[in-house]
């Protein structure tokens, strides 16, 4: 670890009726991973939008190579050389690579592009990243890890000294995500300062150098990561203990009824002759890695997409599932990894929200009988306790783990028996995590429901599921009892490979 | 300036709408000081021109009203201008050359208002189309299915006095402007079925977020499709009213009137992007739209300046909107 290259001192910033910030310190060295943690709205991605340029200070100074600074837009950070590598990747797909690199100052021959010029550059960067991408590619041909190391290459083009890497791994496979890795640490023996803003514990044990934890819009402290535990940097992002206990044997009665049996789906190359069972009462996890085609075959099953061949029984006769509003009337709700573009309607209040599925109950001659729906909805506020000064509140201005209440309500007022979680606690913070895990346990115990889950964190499906199915590139390559579950068992099954 | 906001009556009204209150009367008083100055020996406060400008509003008003639908599900609907007047003229054709009832050629021009709706809502909802092109094709093919009905002749509704000629006291009866009162009804159906329907919901849902309410259950496609009738319906309506209030129409005319319809709702607080929309500022839209161009007429201007006028308010109204919406996020 080399010499602090970036110090924010002090920095505030307040938003109409939020202190985002509140006199937060960061420090980056030369040569270092720093862990940028805390949990959603801690004020992580907005000090970076002070850092960047992108939101303007109210106090504080940031010294950047022993200087002060004060940048304006992004525009200015990235000439400094302070570079910010999003979570989404910001790339033209139908150009190619090294036309994306340079996006915005192209090389010129007279008053034509150089693209020569280009993909010679572009070839250099990644050599230096150690990176084998053809600059002459198409980016819509490139899978998401190839993206995002063009999305660092272009970050290095511009003689960064500071990268900052927003959740980089949400969307990589494994294999992509030690890929990364590997370029991060090229990139620190190049002696960059690295902010490495992430979620999952793992990778943050792996890569990072220091961890600083922000609480609350607030600097809570900076711990060395080899010398400090998961549960010290969690204690120090919740201020309190979490233990996350996996299951050890299914919750579910031996003789439980089948409530859903899917028998040799099809649909396209991500969902290849998948046949399963749900039982009355189970949380049945769907494991794999991205890209298994877990999302695409739940999707089929609830109608989102169409299917090439497969039967479907509910309750054990046979149904026919078209479309969503098949599934929703058989009782079968899909609460998307995606909620803010396909679980809410953000723009819309809580009650609106909670009776869109089955609106046409909550009518009086042809008016919407608004009294009942705000009782109905006030009633599973209650229940779930979902954060909000009050049923009429905007979803839009509630925090992920309340939208996601507002999704199970919005099921739950439909009265429907099997729930499709997909990447339940996504984007939620580890508080709020807890309440929606306890809320699908109480969902199968108390009320009867039977729930697939959808997850990618190996942690959450070992501590959820009675049982677990494993599928990979499409196919289903596993299924275990959480008896018997080990996580080299699931990733042994997730990468079993024709 | 907060404590205005909140306060009840003026929230359940709406802010920027009492404001347009306010621009209403602003314009009233610059044209009536205006106009005598402008245009030596005339005047812009009397009777004739308030009944002047509201034959103008309520066309405008209808039409506003039915955009309003389409717009609140996301779309836009750049016909109803043309489609009026399609429906004007063929549905004047029948009368007059045919002899068909009056009572039966209003209907006609009811359907096929509708017809256009029906079109635009199935190519949009169930063949996915966007809107923007759907409607700039059916504003082509009503442009020319009036000039092809009638060969292109100029179609004269009866004139007051004349037989066949009580259509007109839909517009006004004994210096009663019936008009307003017609539009206003219709307008308080319409704040009924977008704000207390399903109907409605659904479409100001599908407008923030069509995805979401598709895999909610609901028919997105019959609701979307919906939208789109109602407004070809009151494109319909809006032809009685335009005839009721001039009695000739020329076929293959009509598209700057979609401009104006239009100017009126997203002045009037609906966004272009759907999912938010006001039938009072509709309203309040029309009425400011009808108001400026017998102003610029009155001034001694011509009605090109109206075009102008209207494009600007667009771009101001849109903005404004975009704007209001980033603040937010």
């Amino acid at each position: 670890m080399g010499d602090v290259i970036l110090t924010m001192k002090g920095i505030d910033k307040s938003f109409p009726g939020v202190r985002a910030l509140d006199k937060v310190d960061l420090e980056v060295r030369k040569g270092e991973v720093l862990a940028l943690m805390g949990e959603n709205g801690a004020g992580k991605s907005t000090l970076m939008k002070v850092l960047t340029g992108i939101y303007t200070k109210d106090a504080g100074t940031i010294t950047y190579e022993g200087r002060e600074v004060t940048y304006h837009n992004p525009r200015e950070a990235q000439a400094d050389g302070i570079v910010i590598v999003h979570q989404e990747l910001n790339m033209m797909g139908h150009l190619t690579v090294a036309q994306n690199i340079f996006i915005g100052r192209e090389f010129k021959k007279g008053p034509f592009i150089d693209d020569a010029k280009m993909n010679e550059e572009a070839r250099k960067l990644f050599r230096q990243l150690n990176i084998d991408i053809d600059p002459k590619a198409t980016m819509s041909d490139l899978t998401v890890g190839m993206q995002q190391m063009c999305e660092i290459a272009k970050a290095i083009s511009h003689k960064a000294k500071v990268i900052i890497f927003d959740e980089p791994s949400a969307a990589l496979t494994e294999a992509e995500i030690n890929r990364l890795f590997e370029i991060i640490r090229e990139l620190r023996k190049q002696q960059m300062g690295i902010i490495y803003i992430s979620h999952r514990m793992d990778e943050i044990k792996r890569i990072t150098d220091r961890v600083s934890v922000m609480r609350d819009g607030a600097y809570v402290g900076t711990l060395i990561t080899d010398e400090c535990t998961k549960d010290d940097i969690i204690n120090m992002m919740v201020g309190r203990v979490i233990y996350e206990d996996p299951k050890t044997e299914s919750q579910v009665a031996p003789d439980a009824p089948v409530v859903l049996k899917v028998e040799h789906l099809n649909a396209g190359r991500m969902v290849q002759d998948v046949s399963f069972e749900l039982k009355k009462g189970e949380i049945l996890g769907f494991a794999g890695l991205m890209g298994a085609g877990r999302t695409e075959t739940l999707r089929a099953v609830f109608g989102a997409d169409p299917k090439e061949s497969g039967d479907i029984y509910l309750n054990g006769s046979k149904i026919n599932i078209k479309n969503p509003q098949d599934a929703v009337k058989a009782g079968i709700g899909y609460l998307s990894e995606d909620r803010k573009r396909y679980g809410v309607v953000l723009q819309k209040s809580i009650t609106e929200n909670a009776t869109l599925a089955c609106l046409e109950e909550y009518v009086k001659g042809i008016f919407i009988d608004n009294k009942k729906e705000r009782k109905v909805a006030k009633r599973y506020v209650e229940a779930l306790k979902t954060k909000t000064p009050g049923v009429d509140q905007l979803v839009m201005n509630l925090s992920g783990g309340n939208q996601q209440k507002i999704v199970v309500t919005k099921w739950l007022v439909n009265n429907c028996d099997i729930l499709i979680f997909d990447e339940p606690t996504r984007g939620i913070d580890v508080g709020a995590k807890q309440e929606i895990y306890e809320l699908m346990n109480r969902l199968v115990k108390d009320e009867g429901k039977s729930i697939i889950m959808i997850s990618s964190e190996m942690t959450e499906i070992l501590r959820m599921s009675d049982r677990v199915i494993v599928m990979c590139e499409g196919r289903k390559t596993g299924e275990l009892d959480i008896a018997e579950v080990t996580q080299e068992k699931i990733m042994n099954l997730a990468t079993m490979r024709d | 300036m907060e404590k205005i906001k909140n306060n009840r009556v003026v929230r359940a009204i709406g802010f920027n709408r009492i404001v347009l209150i306010g621009v209403i009367i602003l314009l009233y008083i610059m044209f009536s000081v205006l106009t005598p100055l402008l245009h030596a020996g005339t005047t812009f406060v009397s009777y004739e021109r308030i009944m002047s400008a509201l034959n103008y509003a309520y066309f405008i008003g209808f039409m506003a009203l039915g955009v309003t639908f389409v717009i609140a599900t996301g779309g836009i609907d750049f016909s109803i201008g043309p489609v009026m007047f399609a429906s004007a003229v063929i549905s004047g054709y029948c009368l007059t050359k045919y002899n068909i009832p009056l009572p039966l050629c209003i209907v006609i021009s009811l359907l096929i208002g509708l017809a256009f709706g029906i079109l635009n809502g199935y190519f949009v909802a169930y063949r996915f189309l966007p809107s923007f092109i759907t409607s700039m094709a059916s504003m082509q093919i009503a442009k020319g299915i009036g000039s092809v009905f009638t060969k292109t002749q100029t179609v004269t509704w009866p004139g007051t006095g004349n037989d066949n000629s009580w259509y007109r006291y839909l517009v006004k009866w004994n210096n009663i402007p019936t008009g307003f009162i017609i539009l206003c009804l219709v307008a308080v159906i319409c704040a009924i079925v977008l704000h207390k329907t399903r109907a409605g919901r659904y479409m100001l849902c599908i407008g923030s977020n069509k995805e979401a309410v598709r895999l909610s259950g609901v028919n997105t496609k019959k609701w979307e499709m919906l939208a789109y009738m109602i407004c070809g319906l009151l494109a319909g309506i809006a032809a009685i009213f335009y005839v009721g209030a001039y009695t000739t129409v020329q076929p293959g005319l009509g598209d700057t009137f979609n401009n104006e319809a239009i100017a009126a709702c997203v002045m009037g607080g609906t966004s272009m992007a759907g999912g938010l929309a006001s039938i009072l500022g509709a309203i309040i839209g029309a009425i400011i739209v009808a108001l400026m161009q017998e102003g610029i007429l009155a001034m001694g201007f011509t009605i090109s300046y109206q075009y102008v006028l209207t494009g600007l308010i667009v771009l101001v109204a849109v903005t404004a909107d975009i704007m209001s919406r980033k603040r937010k996020n």
